[in-house]
């Protein structure tokens, strides 16, 4: 059984040249700061084309950076213990990025009612519907704001797979982004 | 007041918090001196408070929250004015700032 939420189109398999790199599990801490290392990373290596114009490449540099923390981050936060695997591929139009990780069955069930909840609609009305509700009630917590972000203020679009694990307590979720090169440029 | 670790940096000088660094906080709760920081500034009834984060390179979603939070803190005491200074250098700043307005139309961005 496999659910998709999100852009249908491109949540498929990552085109010709494909970057990857594989996080293994550890302690939270350090995980950390995987995700900084690994983003910053990814950035400075597909960002390198832009050279020649200083702010185009500070401009990719940081978008990039930006969009894989998220996503990295979220993936450490809810893994189950295992690794989390990074491919990414860039073209003329577009930065790709699939991040691939296990989660247990409940926080499957939980991610998906909120991706139901933030992947219909305007992305700025849901942002700030969302901060004025977690500012009235602390303990709605920050959940789907760092996806709202990457779509309203990064023309971010997103998608997931969601499918069986290997291991049958668990659920593999595959997230798909691609971020607009040429609106990068703005 | 100063908050200081081997990424970042937050301090006060008089109702003026400066940020410094790369801020790559793991949830709004990590953040809970920074905001506690900041509520004592807003405590003090100053005539306004300013988030300098010109000097701040990254911030993740959940520091961004934090500046939305704060924000809608502010917007409770319509007698406190509240200034954002960023600088158009750093993307996440002009990307993410603009938001803040939408909160609470009447903060100053400035963003130079």
């Amino acid at each position: 059984m496999t659910t998709l939420f999100g852009t249908p189109d491109i949540a498929i398999g990552m085109k010709e040249s494909v970057s990857r790199v594989r996080l293994f599990d550890g302690p939270l801490d350090l995980s950390w700061r995987h995700c900084a290392t690994t983003s910053d990373f990814i950035a400075d290596l597909f960002a390198l084309r832009f050279r020649s114009s200083r702010n185009d490449y500070m401009e990719v540099r940081h978008s990039i950076g930006y969009l894989v923390n998220e996503l990295i981050e979220n993936a450490v936060k809810f893994r189950a213990p295992g690794e989390i695997v990074i491919e990414a591929s860039m073209d003329s139009e577009c930065f790709k990025l699939k991040v691939s990780n296990d989660v247990d069955g409940e926080d499957a069930s939980a991610f998906q009612g909120l991706l139901a909840d933030i992947t219909v609609g305007d992305p700025m009305d849901l942002l700030i519907q969302r901060i004025e509700a977690n500012a009235a009630n602390p303990d709605v917590g920050g959940s789907g704001l760092g996806l709202l972000t990457l779509m309203n203020d990064y023309g971010a679009r997103l998608a997931w797979i969601f499918s069986a694990a290997d291991d049958s307590d668990r659920i593999c979720v595959e997230t798909y982004a691609s971020i607009p090169i040429s609106q990068i440029h703005n | 007041m100063e908050i200081k670790t081997d990424d970042y940096r937050v301090w006060t000088e008089g109702s003026e918090i400066f940020f410094d660094g790369a801020m790559r906080l793991a949830s709004s709760d990590a953040g809970a001196s920074i905001t506690a920081l900041a509520t004592r500034v807003l405590a003090s009834n100053p005539a306004s408070i300013t988030l300098n984060l010109k000097d701040l390179h990254f911030l993740n979603s959940s520091g961004i929250n934090l500046l939305a939070k704060f924000t809608i803190e502010v917007r409770k005491h319509p007698d406190v004015r509240l200034v954002v200074r960023g600088t158009p250098d750093i993307p996440w700043q002009s990307k993410s700032l603009p938001n803040l307005k939408k909160l609470h139309p009447a903060v100053v961005l400035l963003m130079d």
